[in-house]
Formats: structure tokens, C-alpha cells, sequence
């Protein structure tokens, strides 16, 4: 559905006047390879500034790139603009594809005729997703007076309405509630399910991520630092499990052969280990009396703030070449 | 579900159909416009009486001059009216049509995401540039002008012929596309930089102005800049000249009473040329 090789996009960015005043490359994305299949859910992460929505414009035809092959469905996004967009939809978080002043369902409406989808099947559209997001309550609403949830639900409706195959995301939930959040959520699975629609999704907000996406890639500065399942991020980056110990008494000695040692608070004591958990519970047991255990998973968070802190995937990737 | 049944914009299909969906489009953006508007009914109302009180004053100031020392410049109050009255009706009408590509609209919609959108839609761009900004209150100023063109055509004791028709109707069209024309370009420079609107303010506007004067009343320089080197001349002043039965200056031929109709879609197609190099330029900025 996507292919991506090799793609550059740098950006000249000005200081100072237009006539004195010198201008910095910037390198926006630099060497980014990467394909999407028919029906994938794809995460995109990275810190802020790392070539996100940047990807997401050459893809949906918004900017052309310095040098790389891109096709999105066998088309070239900025050479066929036209047909290329009418087989996406595109959600940008802070924008609003809606016309302001009118009442949202004129705006579907409008946008039925632009992209020319048959009266039956708008009508169709339009009911499964009134029912799916709730629309119902506000189509009478002009967009300036919704609240942001309302806004970012009548955004995928409109994004929607003319059955596309693709939909990019970026940021669609940035400033919602948890309520709004999972709501969208269910809704892009939904879509993705019944719909065979693919997704590329660019967050911070991980929830959308573990929720949504098998796959992830992680980009920052430019380059790909990451592509592949979410779980085997998690199994080769996480940092390891961890073994919360209450004993009956605060040990002399809390060291255990084999553990490692996080942490000792009183009789709370905290290991850290990889693998089965079975190993280490009879270790623990067998080295002084144990009132409770618990075993706490590493957060995807914390793996992810690892990687962007630490480099931790630059280092790899660099060795890789 | 069936999603053949789509017919996706860009495939090929005949002339006259596309030319259908393209107009009702463009019908469908501009009624959007006039909706969006009709919500502020206020400010919409004090729009509409503001603007008009502006070309009202502007033409009452010579309309009271002018009788009192008889003419200016060889030219009758109601002559002046009549070249008033062109360049009024044709500049509002290209202000309608064109407003989109008005540089604070069209870097607007730039900053706020809104070009994006349009990039992202399949209609044709320009197309939804020309529907993005349709300035309803102007029309009181369109009715105005045309109330001033009457009171000129008549006053001026104009004989209708098909010619002296031909000669004013594409005399209209001449400046709506020439202006626009400059309209299209301003807006285009703002994909590089803003500070140029001020400078093509002074051409769009300045433009606007002299040709709604006799260029008589102006000196050598100013006419000869005008004539040859931005044609402006020969937009309304020389057809007028040549409808009122005077000769045209510096012993040009009668046939540069004619070229308005040609040397505005001159300047409207040169803008459209340098307008896809803007839009080139932005895809490889995306600001
Ligand atoms: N139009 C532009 N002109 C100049 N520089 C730009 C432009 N767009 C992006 N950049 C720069 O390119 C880099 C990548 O930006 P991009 O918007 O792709 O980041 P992002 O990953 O989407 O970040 P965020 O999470 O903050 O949205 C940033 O350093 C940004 O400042
Ligand atoms: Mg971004």
C-alpha cells in the first residue's frame, strides 16, 4: 500500500531578513525506508521535531521530498495530486477540515459533492458513522462551536465519507479526555476491521498505540530507529521485569544470588530479573520468609522515554551500517 | 460494500460532465460563503453600507468639483462617471470573483492550515481558491457602480451600438481578468514572503485608481508608464476615448481601442503561470 525508500526532506530554514540573513539546512527526514501493507495499523512515534508529521506530508502529497521513491497505492502522491487524495483520508489533530461557520452535517454534505460519492452511499456513511461516534447530538452544530472531542469525531467522519483506503493519522487524540480518547480509538479499529482501512497514526500518546497498533516504527532526528511488533519492542528495549517482595521481617541481608537488587524499603524489597518469574519467586522464598509477591511489568512508556533519552536504539542503528 | 461505485475525480471523463461538477462545485463553495456569512448579520450589514459609503463619498467629491469649474481636464462630469464606473464595476466584480487569491486571504489560509486542506481535497485547487473567499457584502458596491456606469453612460450622451457595447462589456471583462491578474500574483508572492503585499497593494490599488481618472489629467511620464510599460491604458481609457468619439493619444491606431479584452487574460494567464510556480515552491517548503 505505502512504499518508502530512501526518502530525504530537508528544509531551509531562514534567519534573519529576506535579504541579508543567512538560511540553515535543516534535515527533516533523512534516509527513511520503510512499506505498509493493505490493512496494517502502523504507529508512528518520536519525540517532538523528529520527522513525523513530515513523513505524513510527502505521503499525502502536502510536500514533495529532496530525493526518495514514495508510492502510495502504485501512485506518486505529489505528482498525481488529485487521484492520490481522493483514495485518503487525513486527520491533522490541530486542523479542522470542516467549514467553520456551517453546521456539520452542510459540511459532510459539501464534501460528498467534492469527492463525489453517491447520494446512497454518503447516506449510508453517514448513518453507520453518526452511530459509531455519536454525531447525532451535534450535526446541527456549527464546527467553531464544538468542543474539541465533538470536533476531532466529526473530523473522522469527514475524513471517511468517501470510503478511502487509507487513513493517516497525526495526533488524533492530542488534547482529549480519556473518555474522547478511547472513543476514537474504538472507532479506528472499527474502521480498520470492517473496512480493510490502513492506518498510519503518528502520538504521544502511547494508550493509542498499545490500543491500536501491532506494528510501530520510532523516528527521531530523521532516521528510523525502530520498526516492528510493539511486543518485541518491549521484550528487547524494556527495561526487566521486576519482583516487589514483602517479607515478614525487614531482611539482614536482601541480597539474592541471581537478582538484581533495585531497591530495599523496610521489609519491601524490589529485584529485578528477566524471563519466567518461577526461578526467581523460589529463590526469594528459600532465602527468608515471605509475607506477599508481586510481579511488575515494565511500562511501554518507560521503554519508549528510554529509547528517545538514551539513544539506546541510535547506538544500534549506527553499528548497523 | 461496493466501493467501484465511486467515480474517483481525475479519471477520465467527458468534457462537458466534468465542466458540470466543476461549476456546480464551485456554486455549492460559494453558497457555503454566503451562508458562513449570513450568521454575523450585523457585521455583514455594517460591511455592506460601510464599503458603499466609501465609493459613494469618493465619486461625490468630484460629482461636486467638476461643475463648478465646468470640466476636467476636457472631461464632462458624466464622462468621468462613465470611466468611474467601469473601473469600479470591474474591480468589485473581480474583488468577488478573486478574493481568494487576495494576499491577506490566500497567506491566511496558508498559516492556518486551510491551503493544506484544499491541497488534500480532490477538486481542483484553484477552483477551491476561487470559492474560499466570496465577499458577499461587496455587492451593494456592485449595484452602486453600476448606478454610476448608468448615470455616466447616459449623461455622456453615448450612442449605443454594438460596438460602443462590445466596446464597454470588454472593456469589464479586460480589467476583471487584468486585475485579477494582479490579485493572483500578490497572493502568489506571499508563498515566499508577506513583506511583498505592501508593495503590490501600491500596484493593485495605486492601478485601480489612475485608470478611474481621465489620464489627461496626468503627466507625461505617469501616461507613457501606463500605456506601455503597464498597459494599463489600454484596459478602459482608450475604448472610452474611441466610444466618446475622441482620438487616441500619441496617434495610435483604433485598434488599440480594442486589445482590453486581450491584454487582461494576458496578464490573468502570465499571474496563473508564476501562481504554479508558487505552488511548486510550497511543496517543497510546506510554508
Ligand atoms: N515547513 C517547515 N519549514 C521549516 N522547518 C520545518 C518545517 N516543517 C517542519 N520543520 C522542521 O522539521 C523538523 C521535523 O518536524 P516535524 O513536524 O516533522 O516533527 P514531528 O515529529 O511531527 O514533531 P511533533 O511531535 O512536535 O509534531 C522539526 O525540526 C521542524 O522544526
Ligand atoms: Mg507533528
Amino acid at each position: 500500500m505505502i512504499t518508502v525508500q530512501n526518502l530525504k526532506k530537508t528544509f531551509r530554514v531562514r534567519r534573519g531578513g529576506l535579504l541579508r540573513g543567512s538560511s540553515v539546512v535543516m534535515e527533516a527526514v533523512r534516509d527513511v525506508s520503510f512499506s505498509v501493507g493493505r490493512g496494517e495499523i502502523v504507529g508512528y512515534l518520536g519525540p517532538n521535531g523528529a520527522g513525523k508529521s513530515t513523513t505524513i506530508k510527502v505521503l499525502t502529497g502536502l510536500l514533495v521530498p529532496d530525493s526518495g521513491q514514495v508510492t502510495v497505492g502504485g501512485l506518486v502522491p505529489w505528482k498525481d495530486r488529485r487521484a492520490h487524495v481522493a483514495r485518503l483520508g487525513a486527520v491533522f489533530g490541530q486542523r479542522t477540515t470542516l467549514w467553520w461557520d456551517l453546521p456539520v452535517h452542510e459540511s459532510l454534505e459539501l464534501l460528498r459533492h467534492v469527492y463525489r460519492v453517491p447520494e446512497a452511499r454518503f447516506r449510508q456513511n453517514l448513518r453507520d458513522f453518526t452511530e459509531l461516534l455519536e454525531l447525532g447530538p451535534f450535526l446541527n452544530t456549527p464546527a467553531r462551536a464544538l468542543s474539541l472531542g465533538q470536533r476531532m469525531r466529526a473530523d473522522l467522519a469527514a475524513a471517511l465519507l468517501h470510503d478511502p483506503e487509507l487513513l493517516f493519522l497525526d495526533e488524533p487524540t492530542v488534547g482529549l479526555d480519556v473518555v474522547a480518547k478511547e472513543r476514537i480509538r474504538e472507532f479506528v479499529r472499527h474502521v480498520n476491521a470492517t473496512r480493510e482501512v490502513t492506518v498510519l497514526l503518528t502520538t504521544h500518546d502511547l494508550g493509542d498505540v498499545e490500543r491500536l497498533a501491532r506494528r510501530v516504527m520510532i523516528i527521531d532526528h530523521g532516521s528510523l530507529l525502530y520498526d516492528g511488533a510493539l511486543a518485541s519492542l518491549q521484550a528487547r528495549y524494556g527495561s526487566p521485569r521486576e519482583l516487589v517482595v514483602d517479607y515478614e521481617a525487614a531482611p539482614t541481608d536482601p541480597q539474592v544470588p541471581g537478582l538484581t537488587l533495585l531497591g530495599a524499603d523496610g521489609p519491601r524489597v524490589r529485584y529485578g530479573f528477566t524471563g519466567a518469574a518461577a526461578t526467581p519467586i523460589a529463590r526469594v522464598t528459600a532465602h527468608a520468609p515471605v509475607r506477599d509477591i508481586a510481579v511488575k511489568e515494565p511500562e511501554i512508556e518507560a521503554t519508549i522515554r528510554r529509547i528517545y533519552e538514551g539513544g539506546l536504539l541510535r547506538d544500534a542503528a549506527l553499528l548497523k551500517r | 460494500m461496493d466501493k467501484s461505485s465511486i467515480s474517483r475525480p481525475g479519471q477520465r471523463e467527458g468534457l462537458f460532465s466534468s465542466a458540470v461538477y466543476h461549476l456546480h462545485l464551485y456554486f455549492l463553495l460559494l453558497r457555503a460563503q454566503a451562508r458562513s456569512q449570513a450568521v454575523y448579520r450585523l457585521s455583514f450589514a455594517l460591511d455592506a453600507v460601510g464599503s458603499a459609503l466609501i465609493t459613494l463619498a469618493e465619486f461625490a467629491a468630484f460629482a461636486l468639483v467638476i461643475p463648478r469649474f465646468g470640466t476636467l481636464s476636457g472631461w464632462t462630469l458624466g464622462e468621468v462617471a462613465l470611466l468611474y464606473g467601469l473601473a469600479e464595476l470591474a474591480f468589485v466584480l473581480m474583488d468577488l470573483l478573486f478574493g481568494g487569491f487576495d494576499a491577506p486571504n490566500l497567506s491566511g489560509h496558508v498559516r492556518s492550515g486551510s491551503f493544506n486542506t484544499f491541497l488534500l481535497r480532490p477538486a481542483p485547487l484553484r477552483l477551491q481558491i476561487f470559492g474560499s473567499d466570496f465577499a458577499l457584502r461587496r455587492i451593494t458596491r456592485v449595484f452602486l457602480a453600476a448606478g454610476i456606469l448608468a448615470y455616466g453612460v447616459s449623461a455622456s450622451g453615448i450612442v449605443w451600438t454594438p460596438e460602443a457595447a462590445f466596446l464597454l462589456a470588454g472593456s469589464v471583462l479586460g480589467m476583471i481578468a487584468f486585475f485579477g491578474g494582479l490579485f493572483v500574483i500578490g497572493g502568489t508572492l506571499t508563498f515566499w514572503t508577506v513583506e511583498s503585499v505592501e508593495a503590490m497593494n501600491v500596484l493593485t490599488y495605486g492601478g485601480r485608481t489612475l485608470i478611474s481618472y481621465p489620464m489627461d489629467i496626468y503627466g507625461q511620464f505617469l501616461r507613457k508608464t501606463f500605456t506601455y510599460l503597464l498597459p494599463a491604458a489600454f484596459l478602459s481609457y482608450f475604448p472610452v476615448l474611441h466610444v466618446l468619439g475622441r482620438p487616441l493619444p500619441d496617434g495610435l491606431p483604433l485598434l488599440a481601442a480594442y486589445l482590453s479584452p486581450l491584454v487582461g487574460p494576458l496578464m490573468l494567464a502570465a499571474a496563473f503561470a508564476f501562481w504554479s510556480v508558487g505552488v511548486r515552491h510550497y511543496g517543497g517548503t510546506g510554508t
